[in-house]
């Protein structure tokens, strides 16, 4: 019972909270009566086991306890949104998170293929690797007879594709195919060894290199010889096909006649002819044209290389058009008409009772003869088309552009002064004749009375200078321009051959009243005299006398008994100077002033030239004037003396209203401190006084 | 229950159904506040504890492969982390000092129960946590053998050595104390 005395701590506490066997506490308790020790144990176990139970059932948590977790527990752990708490719940999941990092591995793999462009490539590689699965499978299927294998690989290879593609569609069908499958699937290879044992020729090539060469030369052997075959077949249908060829061309030659001469000759050559040619003189003599050749279809690109013997190709073109399927449509339709005529003949034959049917079939077969009819000059028309091939050349030739002649056009511009500008212009108008045209012709009068006049004139050539002068002679030629063209005939170039013939001359005049002519030369002196007036009147007369023209006079006397008369005038130059020596005659010529406008480049006649003139003449007036002497001397003494006081006072005025703002602000800020201060000289001294008093 | 229904809420516990989480906060949260309260010997902080470890129960349950063992998961974490608070607060006096005032302050039969309680709460306090929270979970929850050891995570027949080993401990420490009584 040792045993059970060493376990006394256990046994006891486990009998104390009943979780003995009967079998143990039977054994337990009989211990218990043996060992006094024991005993004693098991009553101090029983009293303190009392004891915690009492104890601590105070301690453990009150009935609200679970209540107030879960509440707890459910502020702390709020409810998330359905999806979302569905995505997080589920990513708690591990597969879930195998499953979406697998997603995204692959995503960013596509990815990247597609960024790298290798996008292109998966179908084909996906294909290599599963014919190479294959031949892996197959390799395994065969490995007892290694010749077999070896066989159905080059086949795969070395037939045309077509095998190998439905073999690898055998495998796509079912993906997980298990190589039994994909033995039995791939029919052709049984049935290429069938062939080969039997000794069949169908692929004899390829069979037949197998067995000598090894699969790699055998491969590349076989599909050499195999290219060329197809070019001599892809022949064969162009044969039975109607084809239209139709070239263009366009040349650059030196001389037209002899291009046409080759090209008729080129045509000869080639069995062809000249079928068009049409040509057009230029301007300038140069000739442009066309020409249509037909020529052997077969000898066209002949023909177009010597072509190019003859002048600069600038374009050519070359087409063909397929009437194949035009052409037999139109022969069958053809044919059906030749049967439709046959059997209405034979109506018209037999079975001729009626007449209004007998004219019913006349005019049917009127209708499809003349169908027949048109059929065939269709198909002659293309027969011809097929026959022959069009050739359309157009041919210019060289320096197009210079020109054949030159024309002179002349402009001439005139202005013209006259005296009287009605007259002249009535007389340039009867200048009108056949070989001078007025073209237009306007006289204008202001509200001042002055008048201008325009006309345009179209002179004939050789009579034009004549006209000019005589206009000229007619009034003062202010301006005269003449501006010449030179146009070109027939093209932009330099001419070196080309003749110049002139041109009609326009002439364009104006003529203006000559008292708006600007004076060539004016001129400004004073004549002193004591007979005014006189000495004026005669002025006149010798300006009258020398053909001037007095425009203004004025006479004018001033307080100091001076007199002036001033006159101006407008002579012809070629006067000028009899008039300035006349002029000393009425008395002393002083302050003499010229001023000349010379025009430099204009050839103006200058003995009709106006020249205007300014004539003052004056006289002494009194000797003393009437503002001297004592009396005005003091009026005007006194007058300054009063005025100079007028402006002292006005000047004090301004200082005082500069002064005075300033003067009342300085006083009212004085006043503001001396008050100021007051109050609290004040303050001070009522306070002394109160601290006196305490 | 039967432990298949209790299977059953403990795997949709697990899953993230919250009706069964809470339904397992019920049937275990006595258990866990006694396995704190034994290690913390405080009511205040074992109830945090047992809070705390729901809370972060529920958002590691991912972690429970096998749903049988989430009693004894729940129990380690609520260990681990009454543990954890016991070192945080070592530094901190024993409450000695306030036994003894209320001794002071209390006479007579409560005075005597109040001295007991404090002999029973230091000799507790001499004991190993695992066998504090055995013993707490047997005298709290009046709980047989068997759920304790799921609770506590302990092998078959461990616990009657450690609840034995525990109570002969305190037994020699209270002696005199029961002597007094019987």
């Amino acid at each position: 019972m040792a045993t059970i005395h060493e376990q006394l701590d256990e046994l006891l506490a486990a009998d104390l909270h009943d979780e003995l066997t009967a079998a143990e506490r039977d054994e337990f308790h009989a211990h218990l009566v043996e060992c006094a020790e024991c005993r004693q144990a098991f009553q101090e176990g029983k009293t303190m086991n009392r004891i915690l139970n009492e104890t601590l059932a105070d301690k453990k948590a009150d009935p609200a306890f679970e209540q107030r977790i879960v509440s707890r527990f459910r502020d702390r752990v709020p409810k998330r949104a359905g999806l979302i708490g569905l995505i997080t719940d589920l990513m708690r999941v591990r597969a879930v998170q195998l499953t979406a990092a697998a997603a995204v591995l692959l995503a960013l793999a596509q990815m990247g293929k597609m960024l790298t462009g290798e996008a292109m490539t998966p179908k084909a590689r996906y294909e290599e690797t599963v014919s190479s699965h294959l031949e892996a499978r197959l390799q395994e299927k065969d490995q007892d007879k290694p010749g077999a294998f070896r066989d159905g690989g080059t086949f795969e290879k070395t037939d045309d594709g077509r095998t190998k593609t439905a073999e690898v569609a055998a495998l796509k069908a079912p993906p997980p195919v298990p190589p039994m499958d994909v033995v039995t699937s791939t029919v052709p290879r049984p049935q290429t060894e069938a062939l080969r044992a039997a000794g069949l020729t169908k692929t004899k090539k390829t069979a037949g290199k197998d067995e000598t060469a090894p699969a790699s030369t055998a491969e590349t052997n076989a599909e050499t010889p195999a290219e060329p075959s197809a070019s001599p077949s892809s022949v064969g249908p162009t044969a039975n096909r109607k084809l239209v060829r139709n070239a263009t061309a366009e040349l650059e030659v030196v001389s037209f006649d002899e291009s046409v001469q080759k090209i008729t000759a080129f045509a000869a050559e080639e069995k062809g002819y000249v079928s068009t040619t049409s040509s057009e003189k230029q301007e300038n003599g140069k000739l442009r044209g066309e020409i249509v050749v037909k020529v052997l279809p077969d000898n066209l690109d002949r023909f177009l290389g010597k072509l190019r013997g003859i002048g600069e190709l600038k374009n050519q073109a070359l087409t063909t058009e397929d009437v194949t399927k035009a052409y037999f449509d139109t022969e069958s339709r053809l044919k059906n008409a030749r049967l439709m005529e046959q059997r209405l003949i034979e109506i018209l034959k037999t079975k001729s009772k009626d007449v209004a049917d007998l004219l019913e079939v006349e005019k049917e077969l009127g209708r499809v003869r003349e169908e027949i009819e048109t059929m065939q000059g269709e198909l002659k028309f293309m027969d011809s088309q097929v026959a022959f091939a069009t050739v359309t050349i157009t041919l210019a030739e060289k320096n197009m552009n210079v020109p054949a002649a030159f024309l002179l056009k002349e402009r001439a511009q005139l202005s013209l002064y006259a005296t009287e500008v009605e007259k002249t212009y009535n007389d340039i108008k009867a200048l009108a004749s056949p070989k001078v045209q007025i073209t237009n012709a306007q006289i204008d009068r202001d509200n001042t009375g002055r008048v201008s006049a325009r006309l345009s004139l179209l002179l004939a050539p050789e009579e034009s200078d004549a006209v000019i002068n005589k206009v000229k002679g007619m009034a003062r030629v202010e301006n005269f321009q003449v501006t010449t063209d030179r146009v070109s005939q027939g093209g932009d170039g330099l001419g070196e051959n080309a003749k110049t013939e002139r041109d009609k001359v326009e002439l364009n005049i104006t003529l203006s009243h000559d008292e708006q002519e600007i004076a060539l030369q004016s001129t400004s002196l004073r004549i002193q005299t004591p007979e005014v007036n006189d000495k004026t009147k005669q002025l006149r007369a010798i300006a009258e006398q020398q053909g001037g023209r007095i425009r203004s006079s004025s006479f004018s006397r001033d307080p100091n008994g001076r007199e002036y008369s001033t006159v101006s005038l407008r002579v012809p130059m070629k006067n000028y100077n009899a008039l300035m020596q006349s002029l000393n005659g009425l008395g002393k010529v002083e302050n003499v002033s010229v001023r000349r406008d010379d025009r430099p480049n204009s050839q103006i006649d200058e003995a009709n030239a106006p020249a205007d003139v300014s004539i003052q003449v004056y006289s002494e007036g009194n000797i003393v004037s009437e503002e001297t002497g004592i009396w005005a001397t003091l009026r005007r003494t006194i007058g300054q003396g009063a005025g100079a006081l007028m402006w002292s006072v006005r000047m004090i005025g301004v200082a005082i209203a500069f002064l005075a703002p300033w003067a009342l602000i300085i006083g009212a800020v004085g006043w503001v401190a001396r008050r100021v201060s007051r109050a609290r000289a004040a303050r001070k001294q009522t306070r002394e006084e109160e601290g006196g008093q305490s | 229950m039967t432990d298949a229904s209790e299977h059953a809420i403990y795997r949709a516990a697990i899953q993230g159904d919250r009706d069964a989480f809470e339904m397992v906060i019920r049937a275990m949260s006595r258990n866990l506040f006694a396995i704190a309260y034994g290690i913390l010997q405080n009511r205040e902080e074992a109830e945090d504890v047992v809070q705390d470890t729901f809370v972060k129960a529920w958002k590691s349950r991912w972690r429970v492969r096998d749903s049988a063992k989430l009693p004894a998961w729940l129990g380690t974490i609520a260990r681990h982390r009454a543990r954890d608070l016991a070192r945080k607060r070592r530094p901190e006096p024993l409450p000695e000092n306030f036994e003894s005032n209320e001794m002071v302050a209390f006479e007579g039969a409560a005075g005597q129960k109040a001295d007991l309680d404090g002999e029973v709460r230091s000799a507790l306090a001499q004991l190993p946590e695992l066998h504090r929270a055995a013993v707490t979970l047997r005298y709290f929850e009046d709980l047989d053998y068997g759920t304790i050891e799921q609770t506590l995570g302990l092998t078959n027949g461990a616990l009657r050595g450690i609840l034995g080993r525990s109570l002969g401990l305190m037994r020699k420490r209270l002696k005199p104390a029961l002597a007094a009584i019987g």
